[in-house]
């Protein structure tokens, strides 16, 4: 009994949290059985086992994998476009005050916006392909790489910047020596945004003009009134989500173990 | 000498000024001089400028606005009743923390449009469809800024509160509510750009009207000018919101202001 309350006390969070997903999904699996759903609602209701086994046979059927491909090139194309453009951009701007005076309209106001709003457009200039939700992805995930690696500069300690000057090395030296580690753990953060915003782009871009991949996938189950493919598609981007985020997040803690104060931001 | 002080003190807007003007001056310059615009493939300032004065005559743009803001401000209003008290909850009382801090961070880290198509087919294309959906997309930074603003109260505070008496009502209205407007404003802030994706979502998705309707019509009737002016307009509401409530932020709490990165 003692050791049962220890056990308990020792894992208190854990249990909690994980008894209350857990919890949620049976209730979830047993609620037809419970109660009688009336005919309006059983038609959008689906269980976690059947969301599972409808998994399974879209596997089986090789029909996931093409979506899951399509969704990963867009993904991955476009969050590098980002990082290529998004981190020198950022640390020019963090650099140079006139540059930083010029493109500021421009950046608060992109950066405000949700840039989804630009999806009607480039599925007009690029049409259905992979290419406007390449671009999609690219824009979402700019801003928030550009912006915290701007941050970074900006935040480089001013003493280590002239020490380095007055040795004589030059503005490429500065950047390589001081002001780039410094900023490393504000790109990793803008990163973990940015990893959000692209996914976002990727769903929502193949919801409106695709012809393949999960958001496509869902888009055409949800019409389709095919409630457990939607669940599919929808668990699939919440796994590759929260291992992303985790991933990025780690790496995250890691990089600023020896700052004194987190850069944190949701 | 007099024209340089002024340069020098107010540099960054003047350049900033200088820039927009130059960008708008150079597009229309380059597509009515140098390139042949193509109508159904790009446009220019001064034709997006037309269109954004006819659309206002006409008022289909207060009308496209209108409805938007509708369906924004009941779920944008129905994520801060119910995001405030489950924050405060979760700040507060250590075993709540626990149980729900899994679950909806799970859900706050995943990219929760992906339910659109499910919230539209269940709720239908009108305005309930809309509201679920900013609804589900806004609730979070509710939750998790006030959660966490909670948990920075001061304590001095809500003993001295317990030490005259007061009972727990007393220690959430007199204490807790007031330390945690700052971190409710940063929440808003996050939950506004959220908000307006949840409009576009669900009228690029399925309206019949409404600004996000609107751009989507226009790009697919090729109405260019027509398709910039909405989102220029859009472009400015979120500027507006977003930077009105980082000021705010800055006014509430100035110790807090640039510790967040964007």
């Amino acid at each position: 009994m003692n050791t049962l309350a220890n056990f308990y006390r020792e894992r208190e969070q854990a249990l909690l949290g994980g008894g209350f997903i857990l919890l949620l999904i049976l209730v979830w699996q047993a609620l037809p059985a419970l109660i009688a759903l009336p005919k309006g609602i059983a038609l959008f209701f689906t269980t976690p086992v059947e969301v599972i086994k409808s998994f399974y046979q879209l596997v089986a059927r090789n029909e996931i994998q093409s979506h899951v491909y399509v969704s990963a090139v867009e993904f991955i194309v476009g969050l590098t476009l980002a990082i290529v453009v998004g981190l020198p951009l950022g640390l020019i701007m963090g650099r140079s005050k006139v540059l930083d005076a010029m493109l500021d309209p421009f950046v608060t106001a992109f950066n405000a916006t949700p840039r989804l709003v630009f999806l009607p457009l480039l599925i007009l200039w690029l049409g259905i392909g992979i290419w406007s939700k390449v671009m999609i992805v690219f824009v979402g995930a700019l801003f928030p790489l550009l912006i915290n690696t701007y941050e970074g500069v900006k935040n480089t300690d001013r003493v280590l910047v002239n020490v380095v000057r007055s040795f004589g090395a030059s503005e490429w030296q500065t950047m390589k020596v001081v002001v780039l580690p410094n900023s490393v753990p504000y790109i990793v953060a803008g990163l973990r945004l940015a990893i959000g915003r692209a996914l976002l782009g990727v769903v929502v871009g193949e919801f409106f003009g695709a012809s393949r991949g999960l958001g496509f996938m869902i888009a055409g189950a949800a019409t389709n009134y095919k409630i457990d493919v939607v669940f599919v598609g929808v668990a699939i981007f919440m796994g590759l989500s929260l291992i992303l985020t985790h991933l990025v997040k780690r790496l995250e803690s890691r990089l600023s173990r020896w700052r004194p104060e987190e850069v944190k931001s949701f | 000498m007099a024209f340089r002080n002024v340069y020098s003190d107010y540099q960054r807007p003047i350049l900033g000024m200088a820039s927009v003007i130059g960008m708008v001056l150079l597009w229309e310059f380059a597509f009515t001089y140098i390139f042949p615009l193509n109508p159904f493939f790009f446009t220019k300032p001064s034709l997006i400028a037309g269109a954004f004065k006819e659309q206002v005559v006409s008022g289909s743009l207060w009308h496209d606005i209108a409805v938007s803001s509708k369906a924004f401000l009941l779920g944008f209003g129905l994520a801060v009743v119910v995001g405030i008290p489950t924050g405060v909850f979760m700040g507060w009382r250590r075993r709540a923390e626990y149980t729900l801090d899994p679950f909806l961070t799970a859900l706050y880290a995943s990219p929760l449009v992906a339910l659109a198509p499910l919230l539209i087919i269940i709720f239908g294309v009108g305005l309930t469809g809309k509201v679920a959906l900013i609804f589900l997309l806004t609730v979070f930074p509710f939750i998790f800024n006030v959660a966490a603003g909670v948990k920075c109260t001061d304590r001095l505070l809500v003993n001295v509160v317990r030490s005259f008496g007061g009972r727990e009502k007393h220690i959430y209205f007199k204490v807790i509510l007031p330390s945690i407007l700052p971190y409710i404003i940063a929440g808003a802030r996050i939950a506004i750009g959220r908000g307006i994706v949840g409009i576009l979502v669900a009228e690029f998705y399925a309206a019949s009207e409404g600004i996000g309707f609107a751009i989507s019509r226009y790009g697919d009737t090729y109405r260019l000018p027509d398709m910039f002016a909405a989102i220029l307009v859009l472009m400015i509401m979120a500027v507006v919101l977003t930077e009105g409530l980082r000021k705010l932020e800055t006014l509430l709490a100035p110790w807090k202001a640039g510790q967040e990165a964007r």
